[in-house]
């Protein structure tokens, strides 16, 4: 299995190099700290309970948001420096796998965030959820995939762009309005336990379908935006 | 192209000459003609100019879609064609943009009028507003992008717009059958009465024809433009191998 | 309706009406005018 191989050396060398310096995982850990004591003196959650268990869905993903927005923006850094790109772009491997590497190494990193986010956030927000928690297992990784692999790859789109950092939530914010309504309202159904199992279940599934429609969309089309010009 | 140029031209005025003459009959019909809605009175002629928007903003979109898949067909075989793919795209995508602008703000003030609220988000509307983001993030792609890639990225962004917009309404509705908006936008089509279709039809034709004419016309001034740059290319060689000789 | 109830501008409704008609006419007129604008100051090409 060539092609995993391939991107298996992609993701092992984005992880060494993040390992290395460490600044985008600090800079994303930091951020999202503060946009959550932001938001917690913005709303005032642990003064209204009910309704800080009604919108903290949406504040933890909009939290998400601008955090990886953050890391995404410079993930391709990296290759911007000694014309490395050129060398990928020569390389045998196919773009596919250098960008699902880099997808999944930024998916490690939100992850990270993620798991160290979440008892802070549960803390500031005084939150104890009504339905069943382990639902946000499937739920924040497959919300969070579908922001990194649409991000990675619009990042990748604004390269060499003049405006590059303004790009990417222009063009990464339209497009993930849908899986952001499919995630902030399971996480909101989770918390509050509005929802029943079955509309639970139901925006999982367009979260999922989501995430396979356009994971295939950017492994397809990546090819022809790295060779833009 | 100067033996084309008069024929052109005088089908461009003409096009021109007929979508004014039957936006004027349609004004006419919804204003004068037909008579006012039985629960919003005068206010609901709205109607005949929001619905043709409306519905013309969802058919633009595609035009800019099959003209970017062109685009990357023919961009390594065909450059030529290929530029004239790309001026298509980029002309339908700023008329996606003015059509569903105007659907937006044109709602926004006959709903605020007939219902008491600006904006609701109910399936209809915010799949409307989402169209309008994706097509206003795709020109913002082209004017911050470098020359050179911005075409085929352009294209690539077009892709995804075109996939995202029947997800955007598939989720919404889904999420507005759970929880049901109190007020509705009339929409199209629904409880049309006899009486009010002269002036619907007379104004779809008439915002079609005017769509299709400004089409043409950016999609042109796009060619004038690019052709301009060619040229300014083909100046700037020949000026360089002047001054090596 | 007639021309005088048209450019009415005493209820709210009829001012709604007359606005989103301009609203219509301005954003069309608009880009008309600014491609018809952009065609007659785009750099000629020599045929």
């Amino acid at each position: 299995m060539k092609y995993v191989r391939h991107v298996l050396d992609h993701l092992g060398k984005d992880l060494r190099l993040e390992w290395r310096s460490r600044d985008s995982i600090n800079g994303m850990l930091f951020f999202a700290l503060l946009v959550v004591v932001v938001f917690g003196l913005a709303f005032d959650p642990t003064s209204y309970p009910t309704t800080a268990r009604q919108i903290s869905g949406g504040i933890l993903w909009v939290a998400l948001l601008f955090a990886s927005i953050t890391a995404l923006n410079q993930s391709w850094a990296r290759e911007m420096r000694n014309q490395v790109l050129e060398a990928q772009r020569m390389a045998p491997s196919p773009a596919s796998a250098l960008f699902l590497g880099k997808a999944i190494a930024n998916m490690l990193f939100v992850l990270v965030v993620e798991a160290v986010l979440a008892p802070i956030f549960i803390v500031f927000f005084n939150l104890h959820a009504l339905g069943n928690l382990w639902l946000m297992a499937l739920i924040l990784p497959l919300g969070t995939w579908a922001l990194v692999v649409n991000g990675t790859f619009f990042a990748a789109l604004g390269l060499r762009a003049r405006n590059r950092e303004l790009l990417l939530p222009l063009l990464l914010l339209p497009i993930s309005l849908p899986a952001l309504l499919a995630m902030v309202q399971a996480t909101t159904g989770v918390l509050t336990a509005d929802l029943d199992s079955i509309q639970i279940a139901t925006w999982i599934k367009q979260l999922a379908g989501y995430d396979i429609i356009f994971t295939t969309v950017c492994i397809l089309l990546f090819e022809t935006v790295l060779n833009a010009e | 192209m100067e033996q084309r140029n008069p024929t052109l031209r005088i089908i461009a005025w003409l096009w021109f000459a007929i979508s004014i003459a039957v936006l004027i009959v349609g004004f006419r019909e919804a204003i004068f003609l037909t008579p006012p809605d039985a629960a919003q009175g005068d206010v609901g002629r709205i109607f005949y100019y929001h619905v043709p928007s409306a519905m013309w903003s969802l058919a633009f979109p595609y035009v800019n879609f099959i003209a970017s898949l062109f685009y990357l067909y023919w961009r390594k075989r065909d450059p030529l064609k290929a530029l004239t793919a790309d001026a298509m795209a980029i002309a339908a995508a700023e008329v996606s943009v003015v059509y569903s602008s105007i659907c937006l703000i044109t709602g926004s003030i006959w709903g605020r009028a007939a219902w008491g609220i600006w904006w609701t988000w109910d399936e209809r509307l915010t799949s409307e507003l989402l169209l309008f983001l994706l097509y206003v993030s795709y020109l913002m792609l082209r004017r911050f992008s470098s020359t050179g890639q911005t075409q085929t990225l352009a294209a690539v962004i077009s892709i995804f717009a075109a996939i995202d917009v029947p997800i955007v309404w598939m989720s919404i509705r889904w999420w507005r059958t759970q929880h049901p908006a109190p007020v509705f936008f009339g929409g199209p089509g629904t409880g049309v009465d006899k009486s009010m279709m002269p002036a619907f039809v007379w104004n779809i034709i008439g915002w079609g024809i005017w769509g299709i004419f400004i089409l043409v016309f950016r999609f042109a001034l796009e060619r004038r433009r690019q052709r301009a740059e060619q040229e300014a290319a083909l100046h700037a060689i020949e000026a360089s191998l002047e001054i090596s000789k | 309706m007639t021309w005088q109830s048209f450019f009415n501008l005493s209820t709210m409704q009829n001012r709604h009406l007359l606005a989103s008609y301009a609203v219509v006419v301005i954003i069309q007129g608009g880009y008309a005018s600014w491609i018809a604008w952009n065609w007659f100051h785009a750099k000629g090409t020599r045929h």
